[in-house]
């Protein structure tokens, strides 16, 4: 009883002591563990001008800068007829009583002018209207009236990066497999576009079925997979001129699915060879090949970690398609795709913390993401058809294939963001299939 | 002779007995009268009953809030009439302002409000959820939980439905504390707006399409739970608290007592400046406020890291006086600790703006705050 008592009373002694230590000394503490998560509000008057001409070049760019930023979902434009200040110049302070009562987060304020050379000149300010700070420095940005849309990604690169502390990628281009036409009948062509869909220019003809495109990491060429020769065979394409090569391989093997490494001058490929799939890397100068694999099994849709010191694949040798990592010289490798269903295609994030894949079970096919060592699975999209995830190049954002139902079916380009949020399509004037992101353009 | 020493074994029993009765009191002024004086010790005995297990269940039930407030997006009907149940439970919290209803027989009951034995029912009921969820999947109504998931383009700590079309969502979310329970005087001059609608974590359209488990997972933990309370002693309701069960310690305890201490003496001496601390309700009415704008939605994974500590100087009015100041930041980057201070400071500031709702009798305890952001359980959403 007494000992009862005693362990009560030091309960009680020390609930005490804390509470009036409060009272005497410091400040309230508390903790905020839960938020929101929604669109940050921002608000992006039409950049002014000094003239007319210079006005409506002001007004295109901002309309992108703002399609840019609330097509990630991360940021919701607070529309210009809510607006209740009006910016007449670049120069003069902005009056953030003005924009906190329409709840603007952020303010994006710019100046296009047009030089003696007819090129662009814009200048633009970020603004964090709560704090009435500004968000960085004030940037200015030049170039040619043709690029004027690289221009606007490049603003809202900034912007973006500035208030999230991602990594960009509105600037950025993606090559993919443009289709017309039936099923059973249907045309392909390499084709070429902004990540957003706009500026598709076409790299090849259709009289050949290609495949899979992939970019190298300076974005400056192009592998793809063509049936030209009638076996598919790996071609390199020079992005800007259009020109283009077989690789080297030997008749009676067909070799696909080709992916650089980061180094640029090394692919990874498979090669079908008496029936037997296994994984091989070339030196594209040399035309030097190695093989990385030696399993009956089919071993295909390599990827290389962005050190370049390992590689993600797809093997059947357990009996359903599964995932695998081994080292990028080749040796053991080790599974790290175990749930239900089968999976395939994966790539490894840029940023090399996860890697995306296709997965088909119960008779649909999802993009996911999961950990490097398999952990931490999770599906983003299902659908009758959806496969060959690529990343954007700062790791947040995935493109892929959705294919709908039936002989009418078509192909189109999705993206979602990693978290599952935002799965929206990308725009194209044909069917699309097979997309690669590039890197950010310099 | 026998008789003798029994009358002298009886004269040094009674001498034994006085010295060792002498010597204990002694032994016990020693110990506790040196130590408290005489007023502490009755009070605080009563404060014992101030973790009885009703108090420990009121006081742990608004943790939970979350879940069970999640149960109404549940569009069953049963469900959905279960949740309200649990959620009045947890108002009941701030209610408990009579320590002394349910005295002596409490201290005994709170080791078996402690008692884990039942919890590890409880924790095995989340890998149950599939099977129920296969089955739901199959109901109709369950549809109608799906096109709320799609269009809330927000995630909140608590899932709300889409308002009434004719009520207005203001774009300034400190009209949300039109429908805090904390706010007693606050908005006299508002029209009627409701909370914009939002959802408690980011369902993927594999997730949705499916039905498939996380997505749920959340709320068939609270569901189980939902029958318990209603059909066993009151007891009984603080096993379903998950979260709380590992604080069952002498902490939880002392955070019982801290607390009944605090709303004793809130009920006793309000009105004089130097009074009593804020009250957890007082406390969790300001964090509310607070979390209600911090928007973590556009940071990055780096950023998400990120835990900082800010600190505040207010008015007595509860408006902001000076800038948000950044004491620490933990975890990230550079740059990550940047994005994840303005985030903080921009909860502040916008729902800060209009004065935080504070008791100005207790202004002396909330003149300068310290508010740490922990994004943890954010990043998983």
């Amino acid at each position: 009883m007494i000992q009862r008592l005693a362990w009560l009373l030091m309960v009680a002694l020390c609930a005490a002591l804390p509470a009036t230590a409060q009272e005497r000394e410091g400040p309230l503490r508390i903790e905020i563990t839960e938020g929101v998560i929604e669109p940050l509000p921002f608000a992006i008057p039409d950049f002014v001008g000094d003239d007319t001409t210079a006005a409506d070049w002001g007004a295109r760019i901002s309309r992108v800068v703002a399609s840019d930023l609330t097509g990630t979902g991360l940021f919701r434009e607070i529309p210009a007829s809510a607006h209740i200040g009006r910016i007449t110049s670049f120069s003069s302070p902005v009056q953030f009583t003005d924009w906190t009562p329409i709840n603007a987060q952020a303010l994006i304020v710019g100046a296009v002018s047009v030089d003696d050379a007819g090129k662009l000149i814009v200048r633009f300010r970020l603004y964090d209207v709560f704090a009435g700070q500004e968000l960085g420095q004030g940037l200015q940005l030049v170039g040619t009236t043709d690029g004027w849309r690289r221009i606007a990604h490049k603003v809202a690169d900034q912007v973006y990066s500035r208030l999230t502390g991602e990594a960009p990628y509105f600037d950025s281009r993606v090559a993919f497999v443009s289709e017309t036409g039936p099923k059973d009948a249907r045309q392909k062509r390499l084709a070429i576009m902004d990540y957003d869909g706009a500026n598709v220019s076409y790299l090849t003809d259709n009289s050949s079925i290609v495949l899979a495109p992939r970019f190298s990491p300076s974005g400056d060429r192009v592998l793809y997979t063509s049936y030209e020769s009638g076996f598919p065979r790996i071609y390199v394409l020079d992005v800007a001129t259009a020109g283009r090569r077989v690789l080297e391989s030997n008749d009676g093997t067909m070799s696909f699915a080709p992916r650089f490494a980061p180094d640029g001058r090394t692919i990874v490929y498979s090669l079908t060879q008496g029936g037997n799939t296994d994984l091989y890397t070339m030196d594209i100068g040399t035309g030097q090949a190695q093989r990385l694999t030696t399993a009956p099994s089919i071993e295909t849709a390599p990827s290389y970690s962005p050190d370049g010191s390992r590689i993600v694949f797809e093997s059947d040798r357990s009996g359903t398609p599964q995932l695998y990592i081994m080292p990028a010289g080749g040796g053991e490798a080790q599974r790290i795709s175990f749930g239900q269903g089968r999976y395939g295609t994966p790539v490894w994030s840029p940023r090399g913390d996860l890697i995306a894949f296709t997965k088909q079970s119960k008779g649909r096919f999802h993009i996911g993401v999961m950990r490097t060592d398999g952990s931490e699975e999770r599906l983003l999209t299902a659908s009758f058809l959806d496969e060959g995830p690529t990343w954007a190049p700062n790791g947040r954002v995935i493109m892929f294939t959705r294919e709908t139902q039936g002989a009418q079916g078509r192909a189109s380009l999705y993206s979602v963001d990693i978290t599952g949020r935002n799965l929206k399509q990308v725009p194209t004037d044909t069917g699309a299939s097979d997309p690669s992101w590039s890197p950010l353009q310099k | 002779m026998t008789s003798a020493a029994a009358e002298a074994g009886g004269a040094v029993n009674t001498g034994q007995i006085i010295s060792g009765a002498g010597h204990a009191g002694l032994i016990a002024w020693a110990v506790f009268g040196g130590t408290f004086n005489a007023d502490p010790l009755p009070f605080e005995v009563t404060e014992v009953t101030a973790i009885s297990a009703e108090e420990y269940a009121a006081l742990t039930a608004p943790q939970s809030r979350p879940e069970a407030v999640a149960n109404i997006d549940t569009p069953e009907a049963p469900e959905a009439g279960d949740a309200p149940t649990l959620s009045s439970e947890a108002d009941s919290a701030p209610a408990q302002a009579e320590p002394e209803a349910t005295p002596q027989t409490e201290p005994d009951a709170v080791p078996e409000a402690v008692a884990p034995v039942p919890e590890p029912e409880i924790a095995e009921t989340p890998p149950e959820p599939p099977a129920p969820q296969e089955d739901v999947a199959v109901l109709a109504p369950e549809i109608s939980a799906r096109p709320q998931a799609r269009e809330a383009p927000r995630v909140a700590p608590e899932p709300m439905a889409p308002p009434e079309p004719d009520v207005r969502i203001d774009e300034v979310e400190r009209q949300e504390s039109a429908p805090d329970p904390q706010a007693e005087t606050r908005q006299p001059d508002e029209e009627a707006t409701a909370p914009e609608e939002a959802t408690t974590e980011i369902v993927t359209e594999a997730e949705k399409a499916e039905q498939a488990a996380p997505s749920r997972s959340l709320r068939p933990r609270s569901r189980p739970a939902a029958p318990a309370p209603s059909e066993d002693a009151p007891t009984q309701t603080a096993q379903p608290e998950q979260p709380a069960a590992p604080q069952t310690d002498d902490s939880a305890v002392a955070d019982a007592l801290a607390e009944a201490l605090g709303q004793a003496g809130a009920t006793g001496t309000s009105g004089t400046p130097q009074g009593p601390p804020l009250t957890a309700g007082e406390k969790d009415g300001l964090r509310v406020a607070v979390q209600r704008c911090w928007n973590v939605g556009s940071l990055s994974s780096d950023a998400l890291r990120t835990t900082v500590v800010v600190a505040v100087s207010l008015n007595r009015d509860g408006t902001l006086s000076g800038d948000v100041r950044q004491l620490s930041a933990q975890g990230g980057s550079g740059d990550a600790a940047r994005q994840a201070f303005e985030a903080a400071r921009r909860a502040i500031l916008r729902c800060g703006a209009g004065g935080f709702d504070l008791p100005p009798e207790k202004y002396d305890h909330w003149r300068e705050i310290e508010m740490s952001f922990n994004p943890e359980s954010m990043r998983i959403k």
